[in-house]
């Protein structure tokens, strides 16, 4: 298949401001196509989407009337890889050889706030209590921990490095280190995670120019695959009255290894990666679903540091979801932005050591949804 | 077809648990007369069935733990489950 690579890459601040999500989109899209050095009158193509801060098309009113085929994704945490799926098969079907991907959203404080009818539940599920997130978040590291031997320090130790690596990226949102005792004496929310173990909604954009390898480029990262998978049966989502007994499947597992075969490439050989935090827990999880150690390694590995900037895989050097909260249209496209500036050399007091080479990303989200990407240099 | 009920073993063992530690936003959450006091729940593996999400009727949330045998029981609202006294 035709290589697509990425020419221009950026993000805006994440947290909370005065700005609306529609113009953290306008920022971010104007910012990538500045670092492409590509005018937005040559993009052939706009593929974006937020959750809940309105329509990606109505960009062209700030970036110009050009006329281009401009679609609106919506897809949940998935929507960035959604978009940037479609802009991969844009560019490997001719449809356009410059393409403009781009993620932004503003969320109110607080938890998301679903409504059971959303999800086909009765009402008494959310009257009674049961229509809360973190709930499920809570239970599926409380279940992990118990069957491989998963400690609350461990937990800790995630959002710690979170924090650390936060206050390294000018555009991340908690910019405090926070230590793991401090961490564990936050408060419960649901055991056993605690407050500051979790990542909040927030707000953001990100965006990136995609393109053929026949456009001129300065920079370009090559996009080796990007893949969207939805849950098979068996899998363990949030809002499940009921589920199948036995080993749970997992639509992460099934959307990295995808990734993988697609790219070529192992896990072994990824130089640093993103996974989704929404938090600790989801971390030590995602490592082991994207094939990145076994099972109940994590406790080991995270211990000694593995998944720290200077370590054997660094893992959300840009502090994740945690230190970024999450924008949910824009945060699998952060994640992408993180890794390409990874890749070029190109982030600051964050930048992993010995020019890595190979990059992984990877977003989860309700109701069983994966985006994963490799990237090379 | 019509549609068919089956029906599930009432027993079962705690396959995981957590503690809903502070009130749910209301709308929709609808506290008890009395107010918010943190709850235990959890999804129970029914013998040989599914396992089932219910609010876990324990005097003490902290003291719940995996393994633990409940007895799921219907109610107006979601299934509640209620700790079954193991044989010693």
């Amino acid at each position: 298949m035709t290589d697509v690579l990425i020419c221009g890459a950026a993000r805006t601040p994440f947290g909370r401001s005065e700005r609306s999500g529609r113009e953290h989109g306008v920022a971010a899209a104007t910012a990538a196509l500045a670092d492409a050095g590509i005018p937005w009158s040559r993009v052939g193509a706009a593929f974006g989407g937020s959750d809940a801060a309105g329509l990606a098309d109505t960009l062209v009113a700030d970036l110009g009337l050009t006329g281009l085929p401009f679609v609106n994704v919506k897809n949940g945490c998935a929507t960035g890889g959604s978009a940037l799926v479609s802009a991969v098969n844009a560019i490997r079907g001719g449809m356009a050889d410059v393409v403009l991907v781009v993620g932004f959203d503003k969320h109110p404080r607080g938890a998301f706030d679903p409504r059971p009818a959303d999800w086909g539940l009765d009402d008494a599920y959310g009257r009674d209590g049961l229509m809360v997130t973190t709930q499920f978040f809570g239970m599926k590291i409380q279940r992990y921990a118990h069957d491989f031997g998963i400690t609350p320090r461990t937990l800790a130790l995630v959002a710690e490095k979170a924090y650390r690596n936060g206050s390294l990226t000018p555009e991340a949102w908690r910019r405090k280190e926070i230590g793991a005792d401090e961490i564990l004496a936050s408060g419960m929310v649901n055991d056993p995670l605690t407050r500051f173990m979790f990542c909040s909604p927030g707000e953001g954009a990100a965006a990136l120019v995609l393109c053929s390898p026949s456009v001129p480029t300065r920079d370009a990262v090559t996009l080796r695959s990007a893949v969207v998978r939805t849950r098979r049966r068996g899998s363990f989502e949030v809002f499940s009255p009921v589920l199948e007994a036995g080993e749970p499947t997992s639509v992460s597992r099934d959307a990295a290894a995808a990734a993988f075969e697609q790219a070529g490439l192992g896990p072994s050989e990824v130089d640093v990666a993103q996974l989704q935090d929404t938090e600790s827990g989801a971390e030590v999880m995602h490592l082991a679903e994207c094939g990145f150690c076994e099972d109940g390694e994590q406790e080991k590995l995270i211990g000694e540091g593995a998944t720290e900037i200077g370590g054997t895989l660094p893992v959300n050097t840009d502090g994740g979801c945690i230190a970024n909260g999450e924008p949910i249209g824009a945060s699998g496209l952060r994640q992408v932005y993180e890794v390409v500036q990874q890749l070029r050399g190109r982030a600051g007091a964050r930048q992993v050591p010995g020019a890595p080479r190979i990059g992984f990303t990877h977003v989860y989200g309700a109701p069983g949804v994966s985006a994963c990407t490799v990237l090379a240099r | 077809m019509t549609p068919t009920g089956v029906t599930l073993p009432a027993e079962g063992t705690l396959w995981t648990w957590t503690v809903q530690r502070f009130a749910p936003k209301s709308p929709p959450y609808v506290p008890p007369a009395d107010g918010f006091r943190p709850f235990a729940l959890g999804y129970v593996e029914l013998d040989g069935g599914p396992r089932v999400a219910a609010v876990l009727d324990v005097p003490d949330p902290a003291g719940v733990h995996i393994g633990m045998r409940f007895r799921v029981e219907e109610t107006t609202g979601v299934p509640h489950a209620k700790p079954v006294e193991e044989d010693s």
